[in-house]
């Protein structure tokens, strides 16, 4: 970042970076050199992925302070010193407020204001708003979150850059720009009348950022602007985000968007997840949802609530893949590649009888090695292991660790296959548990 | 039946949403509040107890705006500050906050120290003792956690009202003074009535406030009960600040003895009133200072990272928000250093913090107003005109006692 040598102030073809700061409150005076006002905020149109200038704000007067709103097009030069219309004084009208509803405004939407950086996966408040200046066109390059876009704006920045130089030429301070990129900018300005979020551009990349830092970005922001970005993710994204965020924000949510909105998120949900939270919930929520949901799933959730939750009743998934003796492996291996997953398989396929027993399982290498026309059941495990609806979280975890399963079929009493367990649900008890005793004896993991 | 359901219903959820408005305003009734009204209670008997009913109305219109805004924004009030008044003005409020609450937190440390002394600890011992509580109190804790203490601090405040009875008061007096105060309008009256006024009215309340409110994360249609916390928080502070002011007036102004510290006037409470009595007042000075000074080094360093834009917050590691945890570290050291410094005249520091609050406020009590009143902020919350005027004339009247309460000091 070396353009602090450029004198950004000049006027000259070539393409120079200029600040926000720097601009606010020049002078803006007629094409007869007529002072008009000071310029109070820039408009940009968000076309491409960067946005530019489309319009400012001119301001006037002083307590009793007018506004008005001239296109870009009337720019004839932005020089050091002041910034020339081509229009003339008179034809300038200023009113007492300055609504611009549609459009992004710097000052407003985005200077000192919360936006996500979607690169850093954070929230972050914007100091300064670094300009790509082509001619007299703006384009928004950068926002400045670093200490510098902070003395840069109170007005200190040549003084403490000098005293700072005086002491040490090579200090760290003197190359503290924190500029990120705007593409990399999720603004955060919420629409009035929709209450989502005004600019959502696929490049933002929102959706990039991985589920469990999005929940935690969103719950650095405030209500509003919690649910505002919540509605503009798709709904698979959405149901991952919200197991990702802590049960306060999604009681939150639930009272927000209603119980129609979040059910919808449910169905989206691997069910060992869903009934973690309508687990957590106070009864009379856990029936309004359950009262909503698709009735499949809702006899499925019901079902699975009764079990303990640290019980491998508690802890498994409903969704696995089970099929008939006598299913030939063709057919499976094509029942795989049709069937769409809330969550990646674990890898195994089950063998039930007409009554939904546990016969055997099998495994999906298995499965590929195996002659496609051949009945399943003679290429499965010569011996299947199993834990009961209440074998306990370190029974199951045993097991599985002694016979190396990603997965574990679960059955009850009749032998009746119900679930399984797979093995990120078992390690993040098991973590938990290791935790405690590893706090109890002080000893902290390496970071 | 269902009108029982309801009324339990209700109650549930306010005794769920109760503590913001409470414990701010308890934590008013601090060090420096309990020298102001043992002062004003030993120097003028009963005549200030009028001023309590005042105070109350102003309390409530002023705290009430405060957790509005923060239910309605879901923001502080220093984000709202940085939002819409941009940086500069952002970072001379917080360099201004700064500078109070640090003298405010050694004002807190001073009371510490001084009911160390009174109940017969070393302040060697409790000052630093202290100072690691309310550090780990606060980095160890979490908010839900922290607030249930933070309740218990406010409970213990009936040990003023406890030491009240004890020294047996005239109530018929009493209501007779509240209802016909004979005000002898004097200079040192004023000031002390401007005193009173400033100790329970801060610059940094509202920052809490704010904060914590939007910390709990109140729905919008919670929001009443949230006004019911605030309208608690101000009858309860000024109850406990009305029975200090009445110990003292009952023993101390009726024997003519004059006092310039709390703990003046509880070695002076010792002879006259009973060792009950003087315990339970040193206790009550013990839990106010530590509590509120548990209380500002988290809210100044909070709302400046909040402003600034920096990482705040307890769930972050020290690397991920350094200036968060070093001017929270700091504001607790500095403070608990200088009181244990030999010899320093801790009365003054702790009357000059009042003035530095007289400074500030001003300046927070105009944001707040046009904050409250910004249409694209708070929509349909905004003040209605009544309560504009209300405001309006309770601002005034505080920046006209804050400039009076200056001018006191400095000429």
């Amino acid at each position: 970042m070396n353009q602090n040598k450029i004198d950004i102030n000049k006027p000259t073809p070539n393409p120079v970076f200029t600040y926000f700061s720097d601009l606010i409150d020049r002078d803006i005076v007629d094409f007869r050199n007529e002072f008009v006002g000071q310029l109070y905020d820039i408009i940009v149109k968000v076309a491409q992925v960067y946005p530019q200038s489309a319009g400012l704000i001119v301001r006037r007067g002083f307590p009793n302070r007018k506004y008005a709103l001239v296109n870009w097009e009337h720019v004839e030069e932005l020089n050091p010193r002041e910034i020339k219309l081509k229009l003339e004084k008179s034809s300038i009208v200023f009113a007492e407020k300055h609504d611009n509803k549609e459009e992004l405004s710097l000052r407003r939407d985005i200077l000192d204001q919360q936006v996500v950086d979607t690169y850093n996966h954070r929230v972050i408040r914007v100091n300064d708003i670094h300009f790509l200046r082509v001619e007299n066109a703006l384009t928004v390059a950068h926002v400045d979150i670093g200490a510098r876009g902070l003395v840069r704006r109170l007005g200190f920045e040549k003084f403490l850059d000098f005293a700072v130089r005086t002491f040490n030429p090579h200090a760290r301070y003197l190359r503290l720009e924190r500029l990120i990129p705007w593409k990399y900018i999720q603004p955060l300005t919420i629409n009035p009348s929709s209450m989502t979020i005004k600019i959502n551009v696929p490049q933002k990349q929102l959706t990039n950022i991985p589920a469990a830092d999005l929940g935690e970005i969103i719950q650095d922001l405030p209500l509003q602007d919690q649910i505002a970005l919540f509605k503009t993710l798709d709904l698979p994204t959405r149901a991952k985000v919200f197991m990702n965020i802590d049960f306060k924000t999604q009681q939150q949510m639930i009272d927000e968007l209603g119980y129609a909105e979040i059910a919808t998120i449910l169905n989206f949900l691997p069910s060992d997840e869903a009934t973690d939270f309508l687990e957590r919930l106070p009864q009379e929520s856990t029936k309004q949802f359950l009262s909503i949901l698709e009735s499949k799933q809702a006899k499925k959730l019901s079902e699975l609530l009764g079990y303990s939750g640290d019980s491998a009743g508690g802890l498994m998934t409903t969704e696995f893949l089970a099929f008939k003796k006598g299913t030939a492996i063709a057919e499976i291996i094509k029942a795989i590649r049709e069937k769409t997953f809330k969550v990646e398989p674990a890898q195994f396929v089950y063998v039930v009888d007409d009554e939904q027993h546990l016969v055997a399982s099998i495994n999906f290498k298995r499965l590929m090695l195996a002659p496609p026309d051949d009945p399943v059941e003679k290429h499965t495990f010569p011996k299947t292991y199993y834990v009961n609806l209440n074998s306990s979280v370190k029974e199951v975890a045993y097991l599985m660790e002694k016979y190396k399963y990603y997965a574990i079929p679960v059955v009850d009493d009749h032998n009746v296959l119900k679930g399984i367990v797979t093995v990120d649900d078992v390690l993040s008890q098991v973590i938990a548990i290791a935790w405690r005793r590893l706090k109890k004896i002080n000893i902290t993991p390496k970071q | 039946m269902s009108k029982i359901k309801k009324f339990w219903r209700e109650t549930v959820i306010f005794l769920s949403i109760l503590g913001p408005g409470l414990i701010t305003a308890n934590v008013d009734n601090d060090a420096g509040g309990i020298t102001t009204y043992s002062v004003a209670g030993a120097h003028f008997g009963f005549s200030l107890l009028w001023s309590f009913i005042p105070i109350i109305i102003a309390l409530i219109v002023i705290q009430e705006m405060s957790s509005r805004m923060a239910v309605v924004t879901g923001k502080g009030l220093a984000d709202l500050i940085r939002e819409e008044f941009g940086v500069k003005v952002t970072f001379y409020a917080m360099l201004g906050l700064i500078y109070s609450n640090i003298f405010n937190t050694i004002a807190e440390f001073a009371g510490i120290a001084a009911s160390a002394e009174l109940l017969g600890i070393n302040k060697f011992v409790l000052v630093p003792l202290s100072a690691v509580f309310v550090w780990f109190l606060i980095v160890k804790g979490t908010y839900k956690s922290i607030e249930k203490i933070f309740l218990l601090f406010c409970f213990f405040y009936v040990a003023y009202v406890i030491s009240a009875f004890y020294t047996r008061p005239d109530w018929g007096h009493v209501a007779q003074e509240i209802i016909h105060p004979k005000i002898p309008w004097s200079r040192e009256y004023l000031i002390l009535l401007i005193a009173v006024v400033g100790t329970t009215i801060t610059p940094w309340m509202q920052f809490y406030q704010q904060s914590s409110v939007v910390e709990k994360g109140i729905k919008l249609s919670d929001y009443k009960y949230t006004r019911l916390d605030v309208i608690c928080g101000a009858f309860v502070v000024n109850i406990v600040a009305f029975f200090i002011v009445l110990v003292c007036a009952n023993t101390l102004f009726k024997n003519g003895i004059r006092v310039e510290t709390a703990s003046d006037a509880a070695l002076a409470l010792r002879p006259l009133a009973g060792d009950y009595s003087y315990y339970l007042f040193a206790a009550g000075l013990f839990n106010a200072s530590l509590f509120a000074a548990c209380i500002l080094p988290l809210s100044t360093a909070y709302c400046v990272c909040e402003g600034m834009g920096w990482e705040l917050g307890l769930n972050k590691k020290f690397r991920e928000a350094p200036q968060f945890y070093a001017l929270y570290t700091a504001i607790i050291a500095i403070s608990a250093v200088v009181v244990l410094v030999p010899n320093i005249p801790l009365v003054p520091l702790m009357i000059s913090a009042q003035t530095k609050n007289g400074i500030l406020l001003p300046f927070v009590l105009i944001f707040m107003l046009l904050l409250v009143n910004n249409k694209r902020l708070m929509g349909e919350y905004t003040n209605s005109r009544l309560y504009n005027i209300i405001a309006v004339t309770v601002v005034v009247f505080m920046i006209l006692l804050s400039a009076i309460l200056l001018l006191t000091y400095y000429f």
